[in-house]
């Protein structure tokens, strides 16, 4: 049986039909079950519908001003939890006046008893007419659902087309209240589609090359575009708009203008490269950029389509250079190492090849927040013999994998870390990263590097516990003559 | 609440508007919307609350997004692995009310995690719905025969009306009114065997109920400390100091393994008093006084000299008891030091922005050292608050603007108008300080861009003295060091 019963589990026998474990002899459409509702009261690490188009597709546009139709507390929470950063260079040029912008502020419309009561329609409107008076530089007001909201059955189509015409500028309404799916990657299809329908197709790009692309998925995340961008530039490609990552909200208005859409994080966004297809007749193409071979072979792939194949090879030849030196330093240090991979979606078969082949590691055990079919595929093919492929881990899963597998170093999020650590378990963030950026040739060095520190950190020969200690007693030896000595000497 | 006045990043020559839009921006006023908000939500307060009492599992009802949200946001502050549960409320259960996803929720939990107690609280979904939890809890527990044993305690927490503060309050008092409430007393709950036998022993009226409103475990191992040193048998509600710092020692506790029991919550009643060091938190001593004539004494949280003396003179009435010669050194240093800062620290213009409690004890203590608390600001719209203020303006004559039921917006233009020198608040205020580049005191919650979080102090004499230290090493690197040399 490739599927397992953890002992944590025996109360949820449901959980059997998540945990797979990789046997090459099993039919191909053994893996784990997956994008299914959590079961109720298991401690999931999935987070809800409206963060996944908030805090992943929208949050990182660098000029439009967000509006949580929502009770205090989903506003609150929205707000600063990811590290995207923006620069305020606009493609026509011109600076955007407010650096970060996409960091620094959220607004909500606080709903209180009333509005619950009565409908919250009124106050959405004023507050993103607030939004527009308070900051007159955003290019577009976004609005977005939450579970309260999308119970009471506000209309926010109706406002936002209305507040559209009436500001002259475009507010768009994402609705995907929390409870509208599994998990947050139901946030990610609504954004796209909303995106998409809304605003593709209505602008048209200050110039275009016969080079344009379109790079969707990239969110920018602790700078990761800005190691890609100098590879593209270099090669004498032109990215017309980067969905979403340090983009401004016209990007996504010409995306239909580009040659060609490369799609990077293909869990959260081949929903828009696809419509942009079907639409427009703009192919796309997946790519992968985690690790040098993969980076490679990608910017390869993409220089063949243009005709650019030298300026890719001496792209990689030069990038190549400058970090085996290092690669090879860490892959002496790590070879052997155990790890196990936990992501939301991509990273989980973006990572462990690189991992296994650059740096000598060995992939124990991969887990997912929110990936499906297609991707568990992937993940199953990458994975060598008896990994253990675990979705939507609860918390203690992760306590037995631990035991069970004994990863030297865990790779995840912020609120899995601090359980890795009290098992002794080193752990380096990969949402938002700890020294990144990680994608690209460069990047793949911090991660390595970040890896390194913490399966070194010192510490951890420090780490000794009592009950270890007391089970051999100390055993007192004869002082010789000489300490004596000094001893009465005192 | 205040209304938006000049706040001009920059300036709009041009309005990006057309001529019609602008007169509709123009009538338009803030008023409605919250620009990052400074308060968080009602069930945050529950789960602060429950994460000081030992086995206990908060369960949110409602979409898991809630609790996510709320496990990352604590994880990120404490730095420890941290257990909030949901009922994972979906697009279909919405329809037909959470009966099935909270019962299901509670089989989990109990089989999963085996807790000493679950602390239901409600979101503002499944308020919205109107799932009425109580019964719901009843169903389970006649499902399961009386098997379960511990408590399952429901906590209404809507969000659109209140916060975080008013939820721990609440939590505070339905654990104690559910737990001293006879039924329970006669179940034999896991949770009631004591394993510390000698506690067990002394006399129950001689011992003191302490309330302490959102601390840090830090400060509420100051509070332990203080007690012990006074020679007084405590209860604490709830007791977060090792729960929420706890060590590296080659275990994770799921569940808090140490804290609050609940036997310790059933002996509130016969306890000789209450102290509440909160008066936002004070409601579950209220319950204790009215239920089973438990004397309540309601102070302000001991911060800074004034306030940590109250503290310790109520003690020494209470108890008949001297003062602990160690206490009595701590207030020395700490009064030492305030004279060798005060030329630093004088007439320093502070804003400080947080919990009602923490700002009310901060605002205290900053006008002990000199400082000029010319802007303090809290989320909730508090009366209590806002009285609180007046009477330490009205007794140190300073003029203190008052935001109450605010956001950083808020702050932010109090903080530019007044001019103020040094901010002290969480981690979402350092954008304000950043812009208006004056050094921040980053306290409260949450300070999740700094380490140690969970070991801020600012209770009792001691935290006072590395407050004041903290306060004016800062104020000195910020307005001392880069003097200019002829000013030397
Ligand atoms: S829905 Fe209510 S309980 Fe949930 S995060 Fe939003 S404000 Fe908090
Ligand atoms: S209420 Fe809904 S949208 Fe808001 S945080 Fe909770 S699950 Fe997400």
């Amino acid at each position: 049986m490739p599927y397992d019963l953890f002992e944590v589990d025996k109360a949820i026998p449901e959980r059997k039909k998540h945990i797979y474990i990789k046997k090459s002899d099993d039919p191909e459409a053994e893996i784990p079950s997956c994008n299914t509702k959590t079961i109720p009261g298991c401690m999931t690490e999935r987070g809800c519908a409206f963060a996944g188009v908030k805090g992943v597709i929208t949050g990182a546009v660098k000029d439009a001003a967000h509006v949580i139709h929502s009770p205090v507390g989903c506003t609150a929470y929205g707000y600063g939890t990811k590290r995207y950063p923006t620069t305020s260079s606009m493609p026509d040029g011109s600076e955007f006046p407010l650096e970060n912008f996409n960091l620094k502020y959220i607004m909500g419309t606080d709903l209180k008893e009333s509005d619950v009561v009565f409908g919250g329609m009124k106050k959405l409107r004023q507050s993103i007419l607030e939004a527009a008076k308070e900051f007159p530089e955003a290019n577009a007001i976004y609005a977005y659902a939450t579970c309260t909201t999308g119970l009471i059955g506000d209309d926010m189509d109706g406002v936002v087309k209305e507040l559209s015409e009436e500001l002259g500028k475009d507010v768009v309404a994402f609705n995907a209240p929390g409870f509208s799916g599994p998990t947050q990657s139901k946030g990610h299809h609504v954004g796209n589609h909303t995106l998409f329908q809304h605003l593709v197709g209505s602008k048209e790009p200050p110039q275009t090359t016969p080079y344009d692309v379109n790079l969707i998925g990239e969110y920018n995340i602790d700078g990761d575009l800005w190691i890609l961008k100098p590879y593209f530039e270099e090669m004498g490609i032109n990215i017309l708009s980067t969905f979403t990552g340090d983009c401004c909200h016209d990007e996504i208005c010409w995306m239909h203008r580009a040659k060609l859409s490369l799609v990077r994080c293909q869990r959260s966004a081949t929903y828009i490269a696809d419509l942009i297809e079907k639409e427009y007749g703009v192919p796309y193409m997946k790519v992968d950029f985690f690790g040098p071979r993969y980076c490679a072979e990608n910017l390869r792939a993409i220089g063949k389509y243009f005709g650019l194949e030298d300026k890719a090879e001496k792209v990689i030849q030069d990038r190549m250079a400058k970090i085996k030196p290092e690669l090879e330093f860490y892959k002496e240090k790590l070879q052997g190492k155990k790890v196990w991979v936990f992501s939301g979606g991509p990273k989980n078969w973006h990572l462990p090849r690189p991992l296994e082949e650059c740096l000598g590691m060995e992939v124990v055990a991969v887990s997912t927040m929110f990936e499906h079919e297609d991707g568990y595929e992937k993940i199953k093919q990458r994975a060598k013999e008896n990994t253990v492929i675990v979705d939507d881990p609860n918390s203690l899963e992760m306590e037995e994998i631990i035991e069970k597998y004994q990863p030297d170093i865990m790779l995840s999020g912020v609120k899995e870390k601090y359980l890795a650590h009290k098992l002794q378990l080193p752990c380096v963030l990969i949402h938002s990263y700890e020294n990144g950026p990680y994608i690209g040739f460069e990047g793949f060095i911090n991660l390595a590097k970040d890896i390194y520190a913490s399966i070194y950190n010192p510490v951890w020969n420090l780490v000794e516990f009592q009950d270890e200690v007391k089970e051999e007693p100390l055993e007192l030896k004869e002082l010789s003559a000489e300490e004596k000595s000094t001893l009465s000497a005192k | 609440m205040p209304e938006s006045k000049k706040h001009q990043k920059k300036d709009h020559p041009h309005s990006p508007y057309g001529e019609e839009s602008q007169e509709l921006i123009a009538k338009t006023q803030k008023r409605f919307a919250v620009i990052n908000p400074s308060r968080m939500c009602q069930p945050l307060g529950a789960v602060q609350a429950l994460l000081g009492i030992r086995g206990a599992m908060p369960l949110i009802h409602g979409s898991q997004g809630c609790s996510t949200y709320m496990r990352f946001q604590l994880c990120r502050h404490y730095r420890e692995p941290i257990n909030v549960s949901s009922t994972s409320m979906s697009e279909a259960t919405v329809v037909y009310g959470g009966e099935k996803n909270l019962i299901q929720a509670l089989n989990t939990i109990t089989h999963q995690y085996k807790p000493e107690l679950i602390g239901v609280t409600s979101s503002c979904l499944t308020e919205t719905i109107g799932d009425d939890m109580d019964s719901i809890i009843n169903k389970f527990l006649q499902n399961n025969h009386n098997k379960i044993d511990f408590p399952i305690i429901p906590i209404s927490t809507p969000s659109y009306a209140g916060s975080h503060i008013e939820s721990y309050d609440q939590t505070l008092k339905a654990l104690v009114e559910k737990i001293t409430h006879q039924n329970i007393l006669k179940q034999s709950l896991k949770g009631l065997k004591d394993e510390n036998k000698k506690s067990s022993q002394i006399n129950l009226k001689d011992k003191i109920n302490v309330i302490t409103g959102l601390l840090s475990p830090m400060d509420v191992e100051e509070v332990k400390f203080i007690l012990k040193e006074m020679n007084i048998e405590s209860i604490v509600l709830t007791d977060n100091s090792q729960s929420l710092n706890s060590p590296l020692d080659g275990k994770v506790d799921f569940l808090p393994s140490k804290g609050t029991t609940i036997k310790q919550i059933r002996d509130t009643a016969y306890s000789k008093a209450t102290i509440a060091l909160s008066n936002h938190a004070n409601s579950a001593g209220v319950f204790l006084e009215k239920e089973f004539g438990v004397k309540l004494f309601n102070l302000p949280t001991p911060i800074g000299l004034r306030a940590t003396d109250e503290f310790i003179e109520t003690l020494v009435k209470l108890k008949n008891n001297q003062i602990s010669k160690t206490l009595k050194i701590h207030r020395g240093q700490l009064l030492d030091a305030m004279v060798d800062a005060h030329a630093y620290n004088y007439n320093r213009k502070v804003a400080i922005y947080g919990e009602p409690d923490m700002v009310v004890g901060l605002t205290r203590f900053t006008s002990e050292l000199g400082m000029i608390p010319a802007v303090v600001c809290t989320g909730t719209e508090c009366n209590k608050f806002k009285q609180e203020i007046e009477l330490i303006s009205s007794q140190d004559g300073h003029e203190i603007q008052i935001i109450s039921g605010g956001d950083q917006y808020d702050l932010h233009q109090k903080v530019k108008e007044e001019e103020i020198e040094i901010l002290m608040g969480n981690s979402y205020s350092a954008r304000i300080a950043k812009e208006e580049n004056i050094p921040l005191i980053r306290i409260g919650f949450p300070v999740f861009d700094r380490i140690g979080a969970q070991r801020i102090k600012i209770v009792g004499y001691r935290a006072g003295l590395s407050l004041l230290d903290l306060i004016t090493n800062t104020i000195i690197e910020k307005y001392y060091d880069n003097l200019k040399e002829e000013h030397l």
